[in-house]
């Protein structure tokens, strides 16, 4: 019966090559939302781990989370840091990072932070940030770069980098006064760390005031004690959010709730994981637009191929006659038309599955230039098994018309061929 | 004497009253060869469709092989038709997308019993139905073609030797021979019947050309046991 199906198939191959290529292309449609949505949620759900709390200034949590994580958007306020070092010194909290952002170098975002960055920013499963070349920054004018960063503006260690105010690619206002030394380069993350230059808090205070105040003093300070200087004074007036590390997990809740209610400035505290899951929530509306349009499209394909199939029908009435004559009973012409159908759909599924994976590759490299986002090559998941099998079981279902009629056509025909 | 094919008392209609089969008695004994003649219009196809199940009669009986097919459910009649009968055809014989040794196989794909007369045989399905196809003279070349690429007269064998695989009990060919010239013709006729010869096999030959009785046991005019159309006894 299949060795039948398959050379009728062959036989009229110009049709069911495009109807294989429709469905295909559909399908590759349909199984890319699936694979794009949980790719970039796995990207960015790989992107904080152990960081308890994000603390900032108030504003929405998922602006603090995009911004001080992910840089993406801004923040339009910042975080004194008087509030800073009230949180640093809670009972609750094990260790603090400040971060400071809105600069850039041709385009890279400048994060200035301190040296306890490296030690407790993790990502992906509790994984912590490992040096390339070179090593941390430990005073200022220097600066560690992610690796994209490094690739993309052609760095390596030893060289010269000059920040320049703003996050745009452009920017009118250039710290040219301020040669930044690049001392180390990171290993890649998959995670915007990749894409990130990171500098002391320091820098960025010295390069800023730095513009009023004078250069050899600057240098000069920066040479002699950055550490007493570190201890003793205010290394940046405010800064823009702060990563939190809790003794206990357990307390989160209650910090963010005294964070976000207590008196004086105020502030934002958030949980990435809960606020990553709010993030998607706003974003299933459009998901689930993008899946109903994906779906639409495979059912249209699914409707070319039933109608090629119904109106091969007419020009198969003399192959049903002589299946008929042989011995094959309505029944078996049935079988056959879906077999034909579940066949087609299946092969034109996995060329979709093929074309995912073709796509997949040879755009993985674009996707993490542009976006930052790792696309890992994996076996289909269960979701997407499920997407498949919906279309599979869709190719059957409508499949069902063609083979009723060819049996109601082969029992009013006979053995005979009505033209 | 077995009868291969036995009528009794059968009438049928199209549509409304005219009858266009009314056959009192007719029999056909086992091995027997009987060209049946009519012209066209005069019931041929109909008794055909009556003989093969595809239609059954409104009152009377048609019996093949001593089995009233009226009795047997449509997908039974489908399983006795593929077990015990072979058909030729004026045309749409084949399928065109298969080689000429597949649409002979087809035979036996659909028929348990026709695979098992062919095991006891002592030879392969494919083996047998190459050596039908050589004796009818196709190349092993040609048996490897795409029906759809070959002559109508090859067609026409290849579709003989797919009726006789399995040896089926009764062979009904209908105007097999119309499109051929009359010594292809004369040719295909005498080896289809050696064949059902070795095979006991009983053939009932139905066409209009009346010049191929010769060959036959038995030639059987159409309006002489039919009484509906041009019967002479339509009183």
């Amino acid at each position: 019966m299949l060795k039948l199906a398959i050379k009728s198939l062959a036989n009229r191959k110009t049709s069911a090559l495009l109807t294989v290529i429709a469905i295909a292309v559909s399908v590759a449609l349909l199984l890319a939302v699936e694979r794009v949505k949980e790719q970039v949620q796995a990207n960015f759900a790989n992107t904080v781990s152990g960081t308890d709390l994000i603390v900032g200034p108030r504003s929405g949590d998922v602006q603090l989370l995009l911004a001080s994580v992910f840089h993406i958007g801004a923040l339009n306020n910042s975080m004194s840091w008087q509030s800073y070092e009230k949180l640093s010194q809670n009972r609750q909290v094990e260790w603090s990072v400040p971060i400071s952002l809105g600069d850039s170098v041709s385009g890279m975002p400048v994060v200035a932070t301190t040296a306890g960055y490296f030690q407790h920013f993790k990502y992906g499963n509790q994984q912590p940030l490992k040096l390339q070349h070179g090593e941390w920054f430990n005073h200022s004018e220097q600066a560690v770069l992610g690796a994209d960063a490094a690739e993309k503006l052609d760095f390596r260690v030893g060289d010269q980098l000059i920040i320049a105010h703003g996050t745009g690619g452009v920017s009118f206002s250039e710290h040219s006064g301020h040669p930044i030394d690049v001392v180390g380069i990171l290993n890649r993350t998959g995670t915007p760390v990749d894409q990130s230059i990171y500098v002391d808090l320091k820098t960025l205070e010295d390069i800023h005031s730095g513009e009023t105040a004078g250069e050899a003093e600057e240098h000069a300070h920066g040479h002699t004690g950055h550490d007493e200087h570190a201890d003793h004074h205010h290394p940046t007036s405010a800064i823009s959010a702060a990563l939190v590390g809790l003794k206990s997990r357990q307390m989160a809740l209650f910090m963010q709730r005294d964070i976000n209610t207590a008196d004086g400035e105020p502030l934002t505290a958030l949980m990435p994981g809960q606020t990553l899951q709010q993030l998607w929530k706003t974003l299933r509306v459009f998901e689930q637009a993008l899946n109903g349009i994906s779906a639409i499209v495979v059912i249209i394909g699914l409707l070319g191929m039933l109608t090629i199939l119904l109106a091969s029908l007419r020009e198969r009435s003399r192959e049903m006659a002589v299946l008929r004559a042989v011995g094959a009973g309505p029944g078996t012409l049935f079988t056959l038309l879906v077999t034909e159908a579940v066949l087609l759909t299946v092969v034109a599924t996995a060329s979709g599955l093929a074309l995912l994976y073709v796509l997949q590759i040879s755009l993985a490299g674009l996707i993490q230039q542009q976006t930052g986002l790792l696309f890992a090559l994996q076996w289909p998941t269960t979701a997407e098994w499920w997407r498949m099998l919906f279309v599979v079981v869709a190719g059957f279902l409508m499949s069902l018309v063609p083979a009723w009629r060819a049996y109601r056509q082969s029992l009013a025909d006979g053995l005979t061929v009505k033209i | 004497m077995a009868l291969a094919i036995e009528i009794d008392r059968l009438a049928f209609a199209w549509q409304g009253d005219q009858l266009t089969l009314d056959i009192p008695q007719w029999q056909v004994e086992a091995g027997e060869t009987v060209l049946l003649r009519g012209p066209s219009g005069s019931g041929k196809s109909t008794l055909l469709s009556l003989l093969a199940g595809i239609n059954v009669a409104q009152l009377g009986r048609v019996k093949l092989l001593e089995q009233s097919l009226s009795d047997l459910s449509g997908r039974k009649r489908d399983r006795f038709r593929a077990d015990h009968i072979g058909y030729i055809f004026q045309q749409f014989n084949l399928l065109p997308y298969l080689s000429a040794l597949d649409n002979v196989l087809l035979a036996t794909q659909f028929s348990p019993k026709r695979r098992q007369r062919v095991a006891e045989s002592g030879q392969s399905a494919e083996r047998l139905a190459m050596q039908y196809l050589q004796r009818l003279g196709l190349s092993a070349s040609q048996q490897q073609q795409a029906a759809s690429n070959l002559s109508v007269g090859q067609q026409q064998r290849v579709a003989a030797a797919r009726a006789l695989l399995g040896a089926p009990e009764l062979l009904i060919a209908d105007e097999p021979t119309s499109a051929l010239d009359s010594d292809r013709r004369d040719d295909f006729i005498k080896l289809l019947l050696e064949l059902s010869e070795q095979n006991n096999t009983t053939v009932l030959f139905v066409t209009h050309d009346a010049s191929l009785g010769q060959y036959f046991n038995r030639h059987v005019e159409l309006s002489d046991i039919n009484q509906a159309v041009g019967g002479s006894s339509h009183a």
